[in-house]
């Protein structure tokens, strides 16, 4: 399933042969993992979407506004971990959002929003956050505008928002790359540099060596009530920061390494 | 006592591959719903065959209840005239639930608080008074046959009037009275027990249990119920929404509260939905119906794959990793029956006792996965997850036990190990109460799985009741089956303040080598973390025998001894990277730990004192700023026994010469810079090391300078 998408998503881009690439690190990162509201864990990996809000964010695009310049047809983003990725667990104390917490102003008329009573006490929660987190992002972008607006925030290092990591409090430091030249392999097995994007069973499995998987959301779309994912992706990872062989992986050599772009 | 067939029966019944393929998920695992999707599937496989209802209901649930006296409360309702009513004779019956009443009680258990059961039928807790078990039995009319979406759906059922009529029963006045009347009259005591009714519909009729009355309307009602909290939960009343299901990736109508057989989801939170929304929650956690169901039926062997240890539950879910293959799935239901049906085992011995006794096996044990989390509740809906991972192997756990396994049987442990002088004993003392430090491999897995591994070696919190973030033994396990190492920093001052508890009863010395044997396995597992190498790179005591021995000349004066001894202490410093000569500090605290453990052991021997030096320098007493001047009491005294023995040199003097030695290095590398309880650990292990390095000739012998004549000449 994994391969084919990708191979028909390549032929029908029209984007651009360039990506931009850029690192983006901070102290701390907190991607919360869809299947937990009750416990706080955390991706190790940004979510796809996740990297859209960032750019986005950065580029001071509207909430809700930009998942279609995301989109599968539109862009195209690999993920590359930088040195290990290392967690560590953090009791925070949060107020509570049970409705009986929930605060809601002005106490009458039709514009009230709800939010949590900051006078009540706070509850103690483990959050796992990534300690150190630093990624490389690839960004291919069929929109020459957005492509052109990104490229000059990246050099002038401006952020229309502050980029964070998951949770704003998590502030990011963003450093421009270059841009380079991404050049097209028929798939092949590789040692593949960036995150492995739905082709998780083709990586080797060797006794000792440690692979992570997880499986986080990939696109988004906006309706009349809100958003919601419209696929999740797979993905495959070196938690030491390690490249990863894979089998028949369709790639992509941007700057001297191996990338899978979604 | 289960109900799932036996994995022969699983694998005769799905032999075609082909056909199996297509009931499996055609995605690798990648999340821990794929997980749980997986062992739905797999459950529904084994167990499905009992009709359309079967996916709902939740026989496994009360296996342990099988053949129980009073494990079958029933309320007996006569349906058959014009009025609702109880049986006059005998409203209330105790039965005792067995294998073939599974159907005809068709239980669908529903993991909530203060909810009640999907089914008609609902399981109590453990242990319920008569007075508890009445409740129930009332709940059944007033509660279950009462709830909104149940009276909704019998409405359109031509049997819907059944339940109705049970509702109608339920308002009667005094109906909670006689019920309880009725319960008293016949439970003495308590009970734990599965509380339903039995209708007789026909007046010449006989008592029905729910599955077997001759009408589905109970089913239906079940599975209303049990669809409709997929929808609404918590502050959530209708949750669902057109979005594409987060397991299966297809677009259609999904919902946001189904029931997570872990609990990690629940609608309560509300800051992870849009807007504060419950009902949005189809959005941020989408699954479809099907889905949602299936995920349900993993909690058979979710519960079973978990076991409660250090104030948590550990969960440790095998599977393959990579999309599965249909032997895979033969083999991975083959391990889930075993660990639901036998359950003094944790899930990880199971698999390693299969894998070790089977080579074939080799290949899927390189694939297998096991997902761990260790979760601490702190109320029924409030828990923190440590450590959740999906992929752990069975590397981690048993390369720890069989590192462990190895340091014991070395020379530094093992007394059967060569050692240079059949009378010098090994460098750490054992004892056969003290499992760590005897103990064989498979069980060594068995007490890392199960805590035991770091309950016997951590500090003990001061609450032992209540799960903390802090503990960090639940960390230490989940290292240990993780893969994921643990600052080697923190380890230590576990052990220190575990010893330091246990020092009111003597000096710990057994609780020291434990420690040491399980910190020579952390770092042979690769499991230590930190900045300082040689305090986390591993021991080289893998030889079962001392690499190098001296030719020790018999002499008079007992330095033969002091050269065997002087050899194992030569040689425990060299293999030992913490113990190097670039690391003085910690070299000088073992060596002062070493002889103050070697005089106390003379003290005791030889004079006969309660009292002895390590009494006087207890592990508390050891800080950087008090070390030199302790160590110059120490060898004082030393010095004064050495006199009043009349020996013409020192004793311990191949000790007292590498004190000397060590300690200005200290000041020369710029003063003490060391963790204290780092230093106050390897203090300790010296001492453990000192009180253990005795010699036959040591023993309080009139003859003694005779015997050592005697074995030295032998030499």
């Amino acid at each position: 399933m994994s391969r084919q998408s990708l191979a028909s998503r390549d032929s029908n881009l029209g984007l651009p042969e360039t990506c931009l690439s850029f690192e983006i690190r901070g102290p701390w990162a907190h991607f919360r993992r869809v299947e937990g509201n009750i416990v706080k864990q955390t991706y190790r990996i940004p979510p796809r979407t996740t990297v859209a809000g960032i750019v986005a964010a950065m580029l001071g695009l509207e909430r809700d506004g930009y998942y279609d310049a995301f989109g599968p047809g539109s862009s195209r983003v690999a993920i590359e971990p930088v040195g290990e990725l290392r967690t560590m667990n953090v009791p925070q104390n949060t107020l509570s959002t049970a409705n009986e917490h929930l605060k809601t102003v002005p106490s009458r008329g039709h514009t009230r929003i709800s939010m949590p009573d900051p006078t009540e006490l706070r509850q103690q929660h483990n959050y796992e956050l990534i300690v150190d987190p630093a990624y490389r992002i690839d960004l291919q972008l069929a929109d020459d505008d957005l492509f052109e607006r990104f490229r000059d925030r990246l050099e002038s290092g401006t952020s229309y928002y502050p980029p964070s990591l998951g949770l704003s409090e998590h502030l990011a430091e963003v450093e421009f790359l270059g841009s380079f030249d991404v050049q097209e392999h028929d798939p092949e097995t590789v040692r593949v540099d960036s995150a492995v994007v739905n082709a998780t069973d083709s990586i080797e499995v060797e006794p000792e060596k440690r692979v992570r998987v997880e499986r986080a959301p990939g696109y988004m779309a906006a309706d009349e009530g809100g958003r919601t994912t419209t696929d999740f992706l797979s993905v495959g990872y070196s938690p030491a920061g390690e490249s990863l062989l894979v089998a028949d992986a369709a790639t992509a050599h941007v700057d001297g390494r191996r990338v899978m772009f979604s | 006592m289960s109900l799932l067939p036996t994995p022969y029966e699983f694998e005769k019944q799905y032999e075609d591959d082909e056909e199996l393929a297509t009931e499996l998920p055609d995605r690798p695992i990648t999340s821990l719903r794929d997980l749980q999707y997986l062992y739905g599937r797999l459950y529904t496989l084994a167990t499905a065959g009992g009709g359309e209802y079967a996916s709902y209901l939740t026989p496994e649930k009360s296996t342990d209840l099988f053949d129980e006296p009073e494990s079958l409360a029933v309320l007996r309702v006569d349906l058959s005239g014009d009025e609702p009513r109880l049986d006059p004779e005998q409203p209330v019956q105790f039965r005792t639930y067995t294998r073939d009443l599974v159907e005809p009680v068709a239980h669908s258990w529903f993991n909530a608080a203060r909810g009640f059961d999907h089914s008609i039928t609902h399981r109590t807790g453990k242990g319920k008074d008569p007075e508890k078990i009445a409740e129930y039995l009332t709940e059944r009319l007033t509660a279950w046959a009462a709830d909104d979406v149940i009276q909704e759906t019998v409405t359109d059922h031509e049997d819907g009037w059944i339940v109705e009529a049970l509702a109608e029963l339920g308002e009667q006045e005094d109906i909670d009275d006689r019920i309880q009347g009725a319960v008293e009259e016949r439970l003495e005591g308590s009970t734990t027990a599965l509380t339903t009714v039995a209708v007789k519909l026909e007046p010449d009729g006989e008592y029905r249990l729910p599955g077997a009355c001759g009408s589905d309307v109970f089913n239906v009602a079940m599975r209303a119920r049990k669809r409709s909290k997929l929808v609404s939960k918590g502050e959530a009343t209708n949750s669902a929404g057109q979005a594409t299901d987060l397991v299966t990736g297809s677009r259609g109508r999904t919902v946001g509260t189904a029931e997570d057989p872990l609990n990690y989801f629940l609608g309560k939170q509300l800051e992870k939905f849009p807007g504060f929304d419950p009902n949005e929650a189809w959005r941020t956690h989408p699954i479809s119906e099907d889905v949602a169901v299936t995920l349900m039926n993993a909690s058979t062997f979710v519960d079973a794959c978990s076991y409660y240890t250090l104030e948590s539950n550990v969960y440790y879910l095998p599977y393959f990793f990579g999309r599965i293959t249909p032997e895979e799935a033969r083999e991975l239901y083959r391990m889930l029956h075993d660990v639901v049906v036998e359950d003094d085992l944790t899930p990880v011995e199971k698999v390693y006792k299969a894998y070790n006794r089977d080579e074939i096996h080799e290949e899927l044990a390189t694939r297998m996965r096991f997902y761990v989390a260790a979760v601490l509740k702190h109320q029924m809906k409030r828990f923190d997850v440590f450590g959740d991972t999906l992929d752990c192997t069975l590397f981690h756990p048993v390369g720890l036990a069989s590192a462990h396994d190895a340091v014991t049987n070395s020379w530094v442990f093992d007394a059967d190990a060569t050692l240079p002088h059949s009378d010098v004993r090994p460098a750490m003392p054992t004892h056969e109460n003290w499992e760590m430090l005897v103990a064989d491999e498979e069980y060594l897995l068995g007490s890392i799985t199960n805590g035991w591994y770091f309950r016997t070696t951590f500090a003990e919190p001061d609450d032992d009741q209540t799960a903390s973030a802090d503990d960090f033994r639940i960390q230490a396990l989940v290292a240990a089956l993780s893969g994921d190492p643990i600052p080697a920093s923190t380890v230590l001052e576990e052990y220190v303040e575990r010893l330091l508890d246990d020092e009111g009863e003597g000096f710990p010395t057994f609780r020291v080598a434990t420690q040491y044997a399980q910190l020579c396995a952390l770092a042979e597992a690769g499991l230590l973390d930190g900045e300082d190498e040689s305090l986390t790179k591993a021991t080289t005591y893998t030889d079962q025998s001392m690499t190098h021995t001296t030719d020790t000349r018999a002499r008079a004066d007992g330095g033969s001894d002091r050269e065997k001894r002087e050899a194992k202490l030569e040689l425990f410093l060299e293999e030992t990277p913490a113990l190097s000569s670039e690391n003085p500090e910690r070299r000088g605290g073992f060596l002062l730990g070493v002889l103050v453990g070697q005089v106390t052991g003379y003290q005791q021997v030889s004079e006969g004192r309660s009292t002895t030096l390590v009494d006087q320098y207890p592990i508390k007493a050891i800080t950087d700023t008090k070390v030199k001047r302790l160590t110059s009491d120490v060898i004082d005294k030393d010095v004064i026994y050495s006199r009043d023995k009349g020996l013409p040199s020192t004793m311990y003097g191949e000790v007292v010469d590498r004190i000397v030695e060590t300690l200005p290095k200290v000041d020369a590398d710029g003063g003490w810079s060391i963790d204290t309880s780092e230093l106050r650990y390897y203090y300790a292990l010296g001492v453990a090391y000192g009180m253990n390095n005795w010699t036959t000739s040591d023993e309080p012998t009139e003859d003694n300078e005779a015997t050592e004549s005697a074995e030295a000449t032998d030499d």
